[in-house]
Formats: C-alpha cells, sequence, structure tokens
C-alpha cells in the first residue's frame, strides 16, 4: 500500500487526476494544505472510486473553518494520524 | 522507523514548510529516528540566517533549529541551490569573495549525493512541495 499525498485543491489544479491515475487498488490518499477543499461535499465526488481510501488533515480542514463542510465519507485524521500513515505504508507519493 | 523529510516550499510562499515541521515534530515525538530534513529548490530559504519575520508569527528558521537541537536532526541544505539564491555559509562566502553570510549551523550545505544517501536510508522519505 502506498500513501498518496495531494496539497492542491481539485478545483485550482488537475495534479489530483494524475494522483488517482497512478493509485493501485489499495492505496491511500490523504488530503493536506488546500487539498483539503476535496473533502467537501461539492468536490468530494471528484474522487469517485477512492471512497474510504481518501483521507484529510484535520488541522488544515480546521485551519480553513472547512471542519463543518466535510463530507462523511472522508477520514479525519491529525498529523499523528498523518505519522500513523506513512508508517503503514510501504512509501509515500507526493502530488504537488 | 528511520523517516528522512524533503522540503521544496520556501517558507512564507507555500504552507510547505509549516507541513514539513509540524510533521517532523510529530515523527520525532512518536519516537522515530529523523536522519535528516533535506532542504531543495525554493526550501533552501528555510536556512536563511537572517530571516526576521514579525514576532507574533511561527519563525520557521528557528523552528528548524530547535528541531535539530531537541532530537539530533541534521539540517541539509543543496548547496548548489542555496548559492544561486544567495545562501552561503562562511566558507561560501569567503570562497565567493561575498562580504557576510547568510547560513550557519545548524543547517549545513551539502551535495545533492546526500539526498540519495537519505532515500537509501530511510525506511520513509516524505515529501513536502510548494
Amino acid at each position: 500500500m502506498l500513501l498518496h499525498i495531494l496539497n492542491r485543491s481539485p478545483a485550482t489544479s488537475e495534479v489530483y487526476r494524475q494522483a488517482l491515475a497512478a493509485m493501485g487498488p489499495d492505496d491511500r490518499l490523504l488530503l493536506i494544505e488546500d487539498g483539503v477543499q476535496g473533502a467537501l461535499k461539492g468536490l468530494v465526488g471528484r474522487f469517485g472510486d477512492v471512497r474510504g481510501r481518501l483521507l484529510a488533515l484535520e488541522e488544515d480542514l480546521a485551519a480553513r473553518g472547512l471542519e463543518p463542510l466535510c463530507d462523511d465519507s472522508v477520514v479525519r485524521v491529525d498529523v499523528e494520524g498523518f505519522v500513523t500513515l506513512t508508517e503503514e505504508a510501504r512509501k509515500t507519493v507526493s502530488w504537488f | 522507523m528511520r523517516y528522512g523529510i524533503l522540503l521544496m516550499g520556501a517558507p512564507y510562499s507555500s504552507q510547505a514548510a509549516h507541513s514539513a515541521l509540524r510533521f517532523a515534530r510529530a515523527v520525532a515525538g512518536r519516537g522515530h529516528r529523523l536522519e535528516a530534513v533535506f532542504f531543495y529548490h525554493e526550501g533552501v530559504h528555510n536556512a536563511a540566517r537572517l530571516a526576521a519575520p514579525p514576532q507574533d508569527e511561527p519563525h520557521l528558521v528557528d523552528g528548524w533549529a530547535a528541531l535539530s537541537a531537541d532530537h539530533g536532526v541534521p539540517l541539509q541544505v543543496c548547496i548548489a541551490a542555496a548559492l544561486r539564491r544567495g545562501l552561503l555559509d562562511e566558507r561560501e562566502a569567503a570562497r565567493h569573495g561575498k562580504q557576510g553570510h547568510s547560513v550557519e549551523p545548524p543547517f549545513e550545505l551539502t551535495g545533492l549525493g546526500q539526498l540519495v544517501d537519505l532515500g537509501l536510508r530511510c525506511d520513509r522519505l516524505v515529501t513536502f512541495g510548494p
């Protein structure tokens, strides 16, 4: 399992498409920084097949006041959880 | 586990440096060994000795130095990326005939080979891009 890390909003960057294309069936996708916008109800659909394996960094959601708008299907993790995800993954891949 | 961090974002230009420092603290806090932080591309500006942000804002340069002091983390700065951006330690400043220097320990100017070595030595290498 690889951990993919995306820091760009799907509303402003197309790089999320490359991340999705590169993901294996067990890989996880963690949204950080402006990437957390992808967790919003209006944008989460862009990540169609990844539901259940889509995560968002709690601190970056909170910093933007977006917690109330986060879709229920997105798993929220704090920075400790971020570290745990990297422990569990064989490698990490950052998309920016 | 042995971790390495690659930081390619300049301080205050993007969130990358904040994200990387926060992640680095969490890694060290969980008892992992952070082998090094490698500063590359615009990330070399994190080593700017003369950075003087407003006092009520996070001081990233000092933050990295504190991480190094607390956990013995080497702070490796790509020398090729640094020199062309005006980031020189005392030795390089003397070598290039410059007055003053802009990089000081615990930051160290190193070659790109150190990044390759970091990738080989670490169980996990996590990149923070701009």
